[in-house]
């Protein structure tokens, strides 16, 4: 079974991914910042990743960043979610690593059609 | 020579806005020198300044909401959109369009609040906004203060005040800095300014497809 970690600091944001997720039949593993995202990564084998962008402690683009430093993930797809559209963090998340962004509002068929695109 | 107006620009004395605000109508109130940042249905402003942020609301609510240690903080002003039935049926009324949407409109405005340098444990709330303005219509008001209030809740923000529901269109004034709100209950819609807005806000949001762009690089 697919498993996706879906990270993001608003906690009425994570529960709808993951509803979203999980009615697809995915599993799903939660975490409410960078940090812990990493360390939940680390320890569970994810197959994709869907994180937030501005978060505390640790932000999006610096998980991904962290996340392509590690064996595991060189190629795992990560897709950042978030209310930036602006070209320039953009920019910086492809740069850092991502696979895709996607702009908020959420919305739940083009967040699954767009991780079946990802994962092939 | 024109008289100077009550509500004169004067754009050179207005502090600067944080980035991605400059597109918001903001003026000095002559009477008592105070820099006012107005915003429409839809919009929100978040500043660092010592600046108003001022809107009339109806139906629909405006969170203010700020960092309590730095006085940095905004006030937004929004509506749900119309759910269909079969979309509640469907995803069980938990993640509709309506719910979406709301998340996105509180969401937006605390990132731009977190991104400025504001601290998620520093926040503030208060509620303002969602009358029943006209008897005969289905209580939108209603819907847009559970939500707000769910919100706040489920994201476990500290709500330390509210002025919500009634009969009243209101005309609210909120100074991130003091986090003073200031709200006026207006007795009667003295013109359809309000309700058109709204309705017009209404309309675009039913028409509008809640989602944002997507790229794969």
């Amino acid at each position: 079974m697919t498993t996706i970690l879906t990270v993001d600091d608003s906690t009425s944001m994570r529960q709808m991914v993951a509803f979203t997720l999980k009615q697809a039949g995915f599993d799903v593993v939660e975490a409410a910042d960078g940090e812990e995202g990493l360390q939940k990564a680390k320890g569970t084998n994810v197959d994709v990743v869907v994180t937030d962008v501005n978060m505390p402690k640790m932000d999006g683009i610096s998980l991904v960043k962290k996340l392509r430093a590690l064996p595991n993930y060189k190629f795992t797809p990560i897709l950042l979610l978030t209310t930036e559209a602006g070209a320039d963090k953009k920019q910086e998340g492809k740069a850092a690593g991502a696979t895709g962004w996607l702009v908020k509002p959420f919305n739940p068929d083009q967040l699954l059609s767009t991780i079946k695109k990802v994962i092939g | 020579m024109a008289l100077p107006s009550k509500f004169d620009k004067g754009a050179d004395q207005l502090p600067r806005t944080l980035r991605g605000f400059g597109h918001i109508n903001r003026f000095v109130d002559r009477r008592d020198g105070k820099f006012i940042a107005k915003i429409l249905p839809g919009e929100y402003y978040v500043t660092n300044q010592d600046e108003y942020v001022a809107t009339v609301l109806g139906s629909c609510v405006s969170a203010c909401i700020r960092d309590k240690e730095t006085g940095l903080g905004g006030m937004n002003h929004f509506m749900l959109p119309k759910v269909g039935s079969d979309e509640k049926k469907g995803l069980n009324g938990k993640i509709n369009d309506a719910a979406r949407y709301g998340n996105f409109a509180m969401e937006h405005m605390i990132n731009a609040i977190l991104k400025n340098g504001g601290k998620r444990e520093n926040l503030e709330v208060k509620l303002t906004g969602g009358g029943r303005i006209i008897a005969n219509m289905t209580n939108v008001g209603l819907k847009n203060i559970e939500f707000v209030r769910e919100y706040i809740r489920t994201e476990g923000l500290m709500l330390v005040a509210e002025e919500l529901g009634e009969i009243y269109p209101r005309k609210v004034l909120y100074h991130p800095l003091s986090g003073k709100m200031k709200v006026k209950r207006l007795r009667a819609l003295h013109n359809n300014t309000v309700l058109d807005r709204e309705t017009r806000y209404m309309n675009e949001l039913e028409v509008k497809p809640i989602g944002g762009d997507v790229e794969l690089f």
